[in-house]
């Protein structure tokens, strides 16, 4: 692992950061980091040969004044042969474990204790569902650790991708195709994952947040989506009832409030740590400027602006926040 | 083609044309290599104008220099206008004003063809940057993958503008492509054998032929886009059935040799450089020229490496690994050979040296990043990351530009006769590497980071503000040194010390020659002693034995030189306009495609008004037109090849409507395609009448060719209105998109050839044909019998094959 610390450090100070690729969480991001390394390794010998040679050569054999024409060689069978059967065997170094972590990686079937979320990426948000299990949510999700998730890839408009750095692996979304990947995160903490196929306007602002959890926190989380939706009361009373009477429940998803689809489900919205699919933190000043103007904040957002006064944003800001 | 009489004077007039009509009617190689280089470098200064507003924008997080929107069309334009607007008609500057010179030929085998693909190529990149006046750029990216292309999710005509302009610049390409395949076996110097040709020569034939056989499916796909969004079919149309990867591979099966396009030249001109200022033979020169082959013939083998994230499995993505790592190794003989050129060399070190060692430098960084790339598990995590943007401007700028850069220096003198200021060259070589590597290895960092590509902005927290600025700071330096050669440019026309022949003690013939060359390139062909024979000349053999010098021998009729032709650019006009129309106006579309037909008529037809050459036959014993009619007939089983192949992927995947056994009417269809034999028959005899000179069956078969050609339209145009009338368009399903857009074409193939023969016909009944024209009808023969075996395909593969 000495090369990609070393990788790391010449990166500066953000080698940890959230979109990192060098930092494992996955058994996936293990064997990659591990061919990663070893390719790598093989690479620096190749450069410092190739360097090594030309920067002698250049130094050495410079033209003097008065030297006479060098001697004409036209080649040396031998010499290109050993040149040519070199770099093959090094090839076929990296050749073999990368087709065996192909084969380790790339299947596309799910393995039978794998826990399922279906991933569907729209225009520019993630839906996450879990089929069997009644939980559907959006931008943000958990699974616990130590089990392989077996992430279904559905896409209803163009294409997308779905990546985690630290998970490793990156698959399309391809709308009409069910692709898949198979991960066994192993650590928990919160990750952070981005679209990685250009999808138009706001495919910058596609993100979305992983939360690895220990196996009973995750099932607290489960039990706690599948709950309809928490009534906060009196406090948010006004944003409740400017939610339900107004166009938001053309699009969104209140369980036991709403029922539009056309939008990310929002029955649990207040438990997710970011707004807009990882555009801002989800706190009340940036969530009640998002109700009023996202397409100011998301460039192509399909949610539209709305006339409210900065009384009712808060309110339903308040509201939104309110439903963990 | 017509001739000018020029006595055999060193120095003799130049164009009987002049001023700016003689650029505008030009044909000598030599101007059109000028318009090329002058024109795509002017399209480098847009695409860096471009790049640096992007780094500029990324410099920081949630800058707001430009919106997402702007931002999109930025990088879909700079990649677009880099690839085919900069350096590949750089390339082609190169290919045009130096090939002819290095074969020891006066020109390339069809003059007009050349002009013709410079005016279209022009008419394409203006298409391209006139988006930008009717404010609807391309923002799809350069690739622009569907379905993002389809009307539903870019209604605006900014994906039409970039189908549009690849389409004419595919056009140009290809033309060039027959053209200069055509040359250079046909028109070098005797004793040039093709192993003694320059490597440079060698890497333009090879990228001609990968041109030709690589744009064919991306033609098609963009084909299938465009009637997509104009006419309804559902090629990329999920819904209907169909695949969005059918683009990804059409667009990789052209862009993963496009690459190879773009690579080649360069390392032909290191290849040339190299050894000039070493002193010494280019090391292995063989075992360059079939690394080279190996690296073309490779290159169509592995585009699935684009598509790694793609879905495609695991054997797919281990069969694609394998054949990736494996192009490697023709690719680091290349390098090596060159390292072993330099070793106990005596070298001389100019700016065009300069460029040609940094290329062996950072193309190899650029080839290792590659490396990575072509394993999956690893490429998964830099795929559509920065570090896949830090390996190809490695091989694109590290590679290709300064491969042009070497070039740009090197034939500077020869093709201006002034020498480039070396003291300032060593200045901005100095600052375009420097520049150039703090803007792209940091990406490799920022890819490592997690930064994906095509992202207008990002958060503070991410991490990535470092390295960012530091690659911006690095695009503005790199654009100085860009700069910096332009001033060295434009002050040499003025202040430049006149060039000598000869001077860098070069190899090749082009230094045999006057700088500039006369118009007529050589007084005398040049004699071809060897590879390298200019050096054989100068310095002997291993041993110092010089060569017997041939005896001069003038041409027996003098030095013909083409004349100027006005058809060319009024042909690209008519392109111009129509592809224009085809946006704003149906009225505009039309008059530009009648302007267009009416050129390109007047095109094939002035050549017919002057007496044929006998110097239409090269070395190989084929005349010039045979030649490249089975070139672009190669290029043409690409074309119906992936038509072909997509109607049987798309075969039983239609979720509506007639399916083909419901309605294909195989007697009818069997009569037709016996007509079509037949008509093949009969143009074998106009071709054996035509051999013998007996003018009455000439026209009597060709007159029945045609006359079976129409039948077989009848048949065709009979069985789409019965076929309408059962329910079955264009746009009924994925069987009516691709059956109509296959045999629709296949039918305007023969259209074209009833023309074609038609206007024979027309001819010899003018009394315009004789028994030295036979080539004329053989070649639009090999055309028909071609039209006619892709019919027996179609036939068997669609109508046939349950």
């Amino acid at each position: 692992m000495l090369v990609p610390a070393a990788a790391v450090s010449a990166g500066g100070c953000a080698w940890d950061g959230p979109m990192s690729t060098l930092i494992a969480r996955s058994d996936v991001a293990r064997d990659v980091l591990d061919l990663y390394a070893l390719i790598t390794w093989a690479s620096i010998v190749i450069a410092v040969v190739v360097f090594g040679v030309l920067g002698y050569a250049l130094l050495r054999f410079r033209d003097r004044p008065g030297a006479p024409l060098p001697p004409q060689t036209q080649g040396h069978p031998w010499l290109e042969i050993a040149w040519t059967i070199g770099p093959a065997l090094i090839l076929l170094l990296i050749a073999v474990p990368t087709v065996q972590v192909v084969f380790r990686t790339q299947i596309q079937a799910k393995p039978p204790d794998a826990l399922e979320v279906v991933v569907r990426g729209h225009q520019w948000w993630w839906e996450f569902s879990y089929p069997g299990l009644d939980v559907v949510t959006a931008n943000e999700f958990v699974v616990p650790a130590g089990r392989p998730v077996y992430f279904a890839l559905e896409g209803p408009d163009v294409l997308h991708s779905f990546w985690v750095p630290k998970f490793g692996g990156k698959r399309d979304v391809v709308p009409g195709r069910r692709n898949a990947i198979t991960v066994v995160p192993d650590t928990p903490g919160e990750y952070w994952g981005q679209c990685a196929e250009f999808c138009g306007a706001s495919h910058a602002n596609m993100g979305f947040r992983v939360v690895v959890a220990t196996p009973a926190d995750f099932d607290r989380w489960l039990a706690a989506q599948r709950a309809p939706a928490v009534d906060a009361g009196a406090a948010v009373a006004a944003g409740k009832a400017l939610f339900a009477g107004s166009a938001c429940v053309g699009c969104h998803t209140v369980r036991g409030v709403s029922t539009g689809v056309l939008g990310p489900d929002l029955t649990h919205f207040g438990s997710r740590r970011t707004l807009g699919a990882g555009l801002f933190p989800n706190a009340l000043e940036p969530l009640a400027e998002w109700v009023r103007d996202a397409p100011r904040l998301k460039p192509g957002v399909k949610m539209p602006a709305f006339a409210y006064t900065d009384e009712q944003a808060r309110a339903l800001a308040a509201y939104l926040l309110s439903l963990e | 083609m017509s001739a000018t009489r020029v006595d055999a004077l060193p120095h003799a007039p130049a164009h009987a044309v002049g001023g700016v009509r003689g650029w505008l009617t030009t044909v000598d190689h030599k101007r059109i290599g000028i318009l090329y280089g002058v024109s795509s470098f002017a399209f480098l200064l847009i695409g860096g104008l471009e790049a640096l507003i992007i780094r500029a924008q990324l410099a920081q997080p949630n800058l707001g220099l430009v919106s997402a929107e702007f931002y999109n069309a930025l990088f879909t334009m700079h990649g677009t206008t880099m690839v085919f607007l900069a350096i590949m008609p750089l390339n082609a500057a190169f290919f045009n004003y130096m090939v002819p010179l290095m074969i020891g030929a006066r020109d390339v085998a069809f003059p007009r063809l050349n002009a013709l693909s410079f005016w279209v190529f022009l008419a394409g990149g203006l298409f391209l940057n006139a988006s930008f006046l009717f404010r609807t750029p391309p923002d799809v990216g350069w690739f622009g993958y569907a379905n993002l292309t389809l009307r539903p999710f870019t209604p605006s005509p900014s994906v039409d503008f970039w189908n549009i302009s690849l389409q004419l610049l595919g056009l140009s390409s290809i033309i060039a492509g027959v053209n200069f395949i055509a040359t250079i076996l046909n028109m070098r110097a005797p004793g040039m054998t093709l192993m003694r040709m320059p490597l440079f020569v060698w890497m333009t034939l090879i990228v001609q032929f990968l041109v030709v056989f690589a744009f064919p499916p991306i033609t098609v796909g963009l084909i299938f886009l465009a009637f997509d969004r104009f006419f309804g079919t559902h090629f990329y149309n999920v819904a209907a059935g169909g695949d969005l990867h059918l683009w990804q591979h059409l667009f990789w099966i052209f862009g993963h040799p496009e690459v190879y396009i773009l690579i080649l030249p360069a390392f032909g001109i290191v290849s040339e450089v190299i050894p000039t200022f070493a002193r010494k033979p280019l090391f292995g020169a063989p075992v360059m020229i079939y690394s080279g082959i190996l690296i073309a013939f490779y290159g169509f083998g592995v585009w699935g490496h684009h598509m790694f994230a793609a879905g495609m499995g695991p054997v797919a993505d281990a069969a694609f690994a394998i054949a990736t790592m494996l192009i490697a190794i023709p690719t680091g003989v290349k390098i090596f050979n060159w390292l072993a050129t330099l070793w106990g060399g005596t070298i001389r070190i100019t700016t065009a040296f300069r460029f040609a060692a940094g290329l062996i430098g950072l193309f190899t960084i650029g080839g290792l990043s590659g490396i990575m790339h072509s394993s999956p598990p690893v490429d998964l995590q830099q795929h559509d990351t920065y570090f896949v943007v830090a390996h190809m401007h490695y091989v694109l700028i590290g590679g290709s530009l300064f491969g042009i850069f070497a070039g740009l220096h090197y034939w500077w003198p020869k093709m201006t006769g002034r020498l480039l200021d070396e003291r300032l060259g060593r200045l901005y070589f100095w600052v375009m590497f420097v520049g150039f590597n703090v803007t792209f290895f940091p990406q490799h960092f920022l890819g490592a980071l997690g930064m994906p590509r095509r992202i207008y902005t990002y958060s503070a927290e991410t991490g990535w503000a470092l390295w960012s600025l530091v690659s911006t700071i690095g695009a503005f330096i790199l654009g100085v040194g860009v700069a910096l050669f332009a001033v060295n440019a434009l002050r040499s026309f003025r202040h430049g010390t006149l060039a000598p022949a000869d001077p860098w003690d070069g190899r090749t013939l082009e230094w045999r020659t006057s700088s500039p060359p006369p118009p007529h390139d050589f007084d005398e062909i040049p004699p071809v002693y060897s590879r390298d024979t200019f050096w054989r000349e100068k310095y002997g053999d291993r041993h110092g034995t010089k060569p017997v010098p041939r005896p001069p021998q003038p041409e027996a009729h003098g030095i013909h030189m083409p004349d100027p032709s006005v058809w060319p650019i009024v042909a690209a006009a008519g392109m111009l306009a129509a592809a224009f129309g085809a946006l704003l106006q149906v009225a505009l579309l039309v008059a530009g495609v009648a302007v267009t037909v009416v050129a390109l008529f007047a095109f094939a037809l002035e050549h017919h008004r002057n007496p044929a050459h006998a110097d239409q036959v090269g070395e190989l014993g084929v005349d010039h037109r045979k030649l490249a009619m089975w070139v672009f007939l190669g290029s043409e089983c690409f074309f119906f090849g992936t038509l072909i192949a997509t109607y049987l992927a798309y075969k039983g995947r239609s979720v509506v409507g007639p399916t083909p056994e419901e309605i294909l009417n195989i007697p009818l269809t069997t009569l037709s395609t016996f007509d079509l034999l037949m008509s093949s028959l009969l143009m074998v005899l106009a071709l054996a009448a035509a051999q013998r000179g007996d003018r009455r069956q000439t026209r009597l078969w060709l007159g029945g060719t045609i006359v079976f050609g129409v039948i077989f339209l009848g048949f065709q145009a009979y069985e789409f209105i019965e076929f309408a009338h059962e329910g079955l368009g264009l746009r009924t399903n994925l069987f009516g998109s691709t059956f109509f857009v296959l045999t629709g074409f296949h039918g305007a193939h023969v259209a074209v050839g009833v023309t074609w023969l038609a206007t024979l016909l027309v001819l010899d009944l003018r009394g315009k044909l004789d028994v030295a024209d036979a080539p004329k009808i053989e070649i639009a023969g090999l055309y028909w019998h071609f039209v006619d075996v892709v019919w027996i395909a179609i036939f068997t593969l669609v109508y046939l094959v349950p």
